[in-house]
């Protein structure tokens, strides 16, 4: 086709150039890399399509009531169980995982960026970082069953949860606070300087403070990724516990585990409470993403 | 002057801030205790339970109700496996093992090598349902040496017609549980003969409801997994079970609960199992024991009620005698135990 074309026109100048042809390979580009762009968006809507008829069914056709789904826990008859455990001890397992990682991340970060020296062994400590923010997250779950469970002897409590879950945020939080110290003008910390402040005191009054949404938004962030990690929780053997626990040393079976768990029922009420229980997980990580956008806007322009 | 105040300030802060982290901890310390302190009078502690896919939630239900009568007793139920469960079973990691199936020479080997005392309680039967789609008209009935020549190492089977040739020449797709499941060792050993015969091309699975979706999805589907799976589908999906020839009468049978029950339903019914280890009978003797005794007398209910079949009434009493003998063994009497038989 395009040859027989060139031919038409061959004599003439810039014969040999098919205009109509290079614009259609333009607009065929164009369309390529448009839907390639798009592929992720149609598969998360029909993700979500899919959930949400699922959860539509659930209400409707196995009367699942909302309100008693919330407020029950967990149990082997599909009319009885609930998600009130799981809901409990997933926010109880984000705030040892924020207590665990929060204060260690935001430390490294602060040495990194401020004071460490530009020397081999902080290269060193950075090329580590960006490699543990590439382990798979099962990794952490290994790790943590072997030394905590297998080595000290610690049931699948919501504290060993937690360990895993918080050293799969930690290279999250540590790069997303270095991000936000940086952020902060150096003249800011000059005109600190002048005023004969310690490099503490500068650090303390003015750096921190102004990168703290910053670093919040990243901790939220990560958190909101933890909250959604199943194969960790499942290494550590937290699965089948229909109940809430009191305290960091209960056992448990957070948001994630519970759907899988009711995922694998053969009944199919099971089933679609596992549905319902996505939403559930997914309006959750939706506001902790949503906190941390709003914190973003709201202080972006300061400083 | 300003100065010294804010830095002021900023202690008082940071000693608050401490001071709240130490709260926190002492809360959770607290948390710990409260959680792993026990009630008065009645039963408390937590019960680990590793094992079968397939009994875990009959242990599991047992546990719930447990856990209703007796608050404070948590059963942690970790279902990932016969065989994997009889790693951590035999390791002392677990108190209480489902089973699909006895324990293997091996496996007795790993428990002796730690010391590990342990008896079983029969809880239930299960029926390993061959299944196929509605659509499939052909298949009316199948007999187990058809079903050894689709399923046996290098089988020859691509289609119907190598099963009966009168059946039409299409390419069948077999889909059935992995070697990690109770389920896999069962049907292999009884119908290939030897556990882990089997051909390597059919689909592998650890999730049995998968097996069934594929069946129902494909006309020419076929497989085989636990009966539960199906009933919980065959009503909204076009899959049924295949009626399979009986070795105890001849005759083809279908794994109702009639067919299970009475042993028509052989050689594709099993006996489900909970192991009970000894030694943690003898650490927490009422905990352990009023549990073995409370599962002992309601297993048939908790078996029907999770979709699975009741073991012959025999075998409550032979349980009840077999706590018996276990409680001889760690020097404690019946009547010291919460629980007694029913």
């Amino acid at each position: 086709m395009s040859t027989d074309t060139s031919d038409d026109t061959g004599e003439e100048l810039f014969g040999d150039v098919d205009l109509g042809w290079e614009h259609l390979k333009n607009r065929i580009f164009l369309g390529i890399v448009f839907a390639a762009a798009m592929f992720g968006v149609v598969a998360l809507g029909l993700l979500l399509l899919d959930i949400a008829t699922d959860f539509y069914v659930g209400v409707t056709e196995f009367n699942i009531n909302l309100g008693e789904f919330l407020t029950r826990d967990g149990s082997r008859r599909e009319e009885l169980a609930g998600f009130r455990g799981a809901i409990v001890a997933s926010i109880m397992l984000m705030g040892v995982t924020a207590f665990l990682s929060f204060f260690v991340g935001v430390g490294s970060a602060i040495y990194l960026e401020e004071y460490a020296p530009k020397n081999r062994v902080t290269r060193l400590i950075e090329a580590n970082l960006a490699n543990l923010a590439g382990v798979p997250s099962i990794v952490y779950g290994l790790l943590a069953l072997a030394a905590l469970r297998n080595g000290i002897g610690l049931g699948p409590i919501v504290l060993v949860g937690g360990v895993a879950l918080a050293l799969l945020v930690m290279p999250i939080i540590i790069v997303s606070t270095q991000e936000a110290l940086r952020a902060v003008p150096d003249g800011v910390r000059r005109g600190s300087y002048a005023t004969g402040a310690t490099k503490w005191q500068t650090i303390r009054r003015v750096v921190l403070p102004a990168a703290l949404p910053g670093i919040f938004t990243g901790t939220i962030l990560a958190l909101a990724r933890a909250i959604g990690e199943t194969a960790p929780l499942l290494m550590v053997g937290a699965l089948f516990v229909n109940r809430i626990p009191y305290g960091p040393f209960d056992r448990f079976s957070g948001m994630p585990t519970q759907i899988y768990a009711w995922a694998a029922e053969p009944s199919q009420h099971f089933i679609h409470l596992a549905a319902i229980g996505i939403v559930v997980l997914l309006t959750m990580m939706l506001f902790m993403n949503g906190v941390a956008v709003y914190l973003r806007n709201k202080y972006e322009t300061e400083v | 002057m300003m100065e010294q105040t804010s830095i002021a300030t900023g202690s008082i802060t940071r000693r608050s801030a401490l001071a709240t982290l130490a709260g926190v901890g002492a809360a959770s310390i607290a948390g710990c205790l409260g959680g792993g302190g026990g009630g008065d009078g009645g039963l408390s502690g937590t019960i680990d339970a590793s094992g079968s896919n397939t009994v875990a939630p009959i242990t599991s239900w047992a546990g719930e109700n447990f856990s209703n009568e007796y608050p404070d007793v948590l059963v942690d139920v970790d279902p990932q496996g016969t065989g994997a469960g009889f790693q951590e079973f035999c390791r002392q990691n677990s108190d209480v093992q489902s089973a699909s199936r006895l324990i293997t020479d091996e496996e007795v080997e790993i428990c002796d090598d730690n010391d590990v005392n342990y008896d079983n309680l029969e809880v239930g039967l299960d029926g390993l349902a061959v299944v196929k789609n509605s659509e499939n008209d052909w298949v009316e009935d199948i007999t187990l040496e058809e079903l050894k020549r689709t399923w046996e190492f290098e089988s020859d089977v691509e289609t119907w017609s190598d099963i009966r040739e009168e059946w039409p020449d299409q390419e069948i797709a077999l889909h059935a549980r992995d070697s990690a499941s109770g389920t896999f060792d069962y049907f292999t050993r009884e119908i290939n003969g030897e556990i882990g015969n089997v051909r390597d091309d059919y689909s592998a699975t650890s999730q049995t409801n998968e097996i069934m979706g594929a069946v129902a999805d494909n006309v020419d589907g076929f497989g085989w997994g636990g009966v539960g799976y199906l009933r919980a589908i065959e009503d909204d999906q076009p899959i049924e079970a295949v009626p399979v020839e009986s070795d105890s009468t001849g005759g083809f049978f279908r794994p109702t609960r009639e067919n299970v029950e009475s042993g028509d339903y052989s050689p594709l019914a099993r006996p489900l199992f909970a192991y009970f280890n000894i030694a943690s009978l003898e650490e927490r003797t009422d905990l352990i024991g009023s549990f073995a005794r409370f599962y002992t007398n309601d297993a048939q209910q908790f078996a029907r009620d999770e979709g699975f079949f009741a073991a012959p009434d025999e075998i409550t009493d032979e349980n009840h005698d077999r706590i018996d003998s276990w409680l001889e063994e760690v020097g404690a009497s019946p009547d010291d135990l919460t629980v007694q038989a029913e």
